[in-house]
């Protein structure tokens, strides 16, 4: 194979048309974009939040990263869907990490921790698996923290 | 960086260029600032039209001094008032037309006042590789979009720190800035610790300077709009160029 021939006004172009394209999007972006790009940050390959929590592959601490990030935006998300969805996540976090790896994630008290997979569970705005992660949370014996 | 230079901020470059052109306690500042944002794409745009750089430079300071300050932009502006980067191309278009059937050579002083921070202003600019291979639209958009940029980047690191967010500052500058400059972004792993901060809360901080950049870049390009209406198109034109 040929080596690629080095173009600098594509390169200076492209770096440009870059920081130009996600400043406008993050300026138009609806609740999901925070989240999406978040989860990217951790998980590169993600296709978006509830992708990345949902996969067995996703490990304890890739798990605990997101709860981090989640946590962080459910209280400086821009707009209240944004906040809203981040506290969500940051619920199917812990309980994604209770129900796979029998671990808690979480310092929450379980009071807190069953209201929060509740609203998760009857949340119908969410994806179905999701919702079933926060179920099986529900019923599940109360993992070990780790 | 001058008191000016942060209230001008939410000034248009209309309001810019009316005030250099007059004769207010403030023309003289306005002066340097549009010199400042203008003068990059300006010059990259004559240099890219063939002129060496030296000669670049001696036209720039002359559009800049001429065009800026006679008046002849704002009375076109006044005319067909819209968007700033359209007209201003096309008045450096004109005026190299004109330079070059007058030949003209003389070095241009604005009418008041030193140009001192203009020849600064020429010595500090640094020709990027590549430009005399552009075209000149291309060469003037691509440093009219790089300016831009900057000056919202500078403008960024001063409110961060004047608010003590060294921590918010430092992510941005190693994990976005640093790969648009040496094409490499340190890693969380790197970074966080640094700050106290594992790497979702990290990675969440520096989403939150991201779109305080955002928001700020949004705010230095609708300055270059007369309707705020057209910023959108602005920077769907801007891409589209860029892309070409």
């Amino acid at each position: 194979m040929e080596p690629q021939s080095h173009n600098p006004r594509q390169d200076t172009a492209s770096k440009l048309s870059d920081t130009l394209r996600w400043a406008f999007e993050l300026d138009q972006s609806p609740a999901l974009a925070g989240a999406t790009w978040l989860t990217r940050e951790i998980i590169p390959d993600a296709k978006d939040p509830f992708d990345a929590i949902l996969a067995a592959g996703t490990s304890l601490d890739a798990l605990r990263e997101l709860k981090n990030a989640y946590k962080m935006l459910r209280t400086t998300g821009v707009t209240a869907a944004e906040r809203s969805l981040a506290a969500r996540l940051y619920a199917a976090t812990i309980a994604a990490a209770a129900v796979r790896h029998k671990t808690a994630i979480s310092t929450q008290n379980a009071a807190a921790l069953k209201r929060a997979y509740t609203e998760l569970a009857e949340d119908d705005s969410m994806p179905e698996a999701l919702r079933d992660i926060a179920s099986l949370a529900l019923t599940s014996q109360p993992p070990e923290p780790r | 960086m001058s008191s000016h230079r942060n209230s001008s901020m939410t000034q248009t470059n209309w309001d810019l260029i009316r005030d250099a052109a007059g004769s207010t306690p403030t023309s003289q500042a306005s002066l340097e600032e549009v010199a400042r944002r203008s003068w990059p794409a300006i010059y990259a745009f004559i240099r890219a039209s063939g002129r060496s750089p030296d000669d670049a430079t001696e036209l720039t300071q002359g559009f800049i001094c001429d065009v800026f300050l006679s008046r002849h932009l704002l009375e076109k502006a006044d005319q067909s008032r819209g968007r700033f980067r359209t007209l201003v191309m096309g008045s450096v278009r004109n005026y190299l037309a004109d330079m070059h059937r007058r030949k003209t050579a003389t070095t241009r002083r604005p009418k008041h006042g030193s140009i001192g921070r203009l020849d600064d202003l020429a010595e500090r600019t640094s020709e990027p590789a590549g430009i005399p291979a552009l075209t000149p639209e291309a060469a003037f958009n691509s440093r009219y979009v790089a300016s831009i940029i900057r000056a919202t980047t500078e403008r960024l690191q001063r409110t961060l720190l004047e608010q003590g967010d060294e921590a918010g500052w430092e992510i941005f500058r190693l994990r976005v800035l640093q790969p648009s400059l040496e094409g490499t972004a340190a890693s969380y792993d790197e970074i966080a610790p640094r700050f106290g901060l594992g790497k979702g809360a990290c990675a969440a901080k520096l989403l939150l300077v991201k779109r305080r950049f955002a928001a700020m870049l949004m705010e230095e390009l609708r300055a270059t709009v007369d309707d705020p209406a057209d910023l959108h198109s602005e920077v769907a034109d801007l891409l589209a160029l860029l892309s070409r």
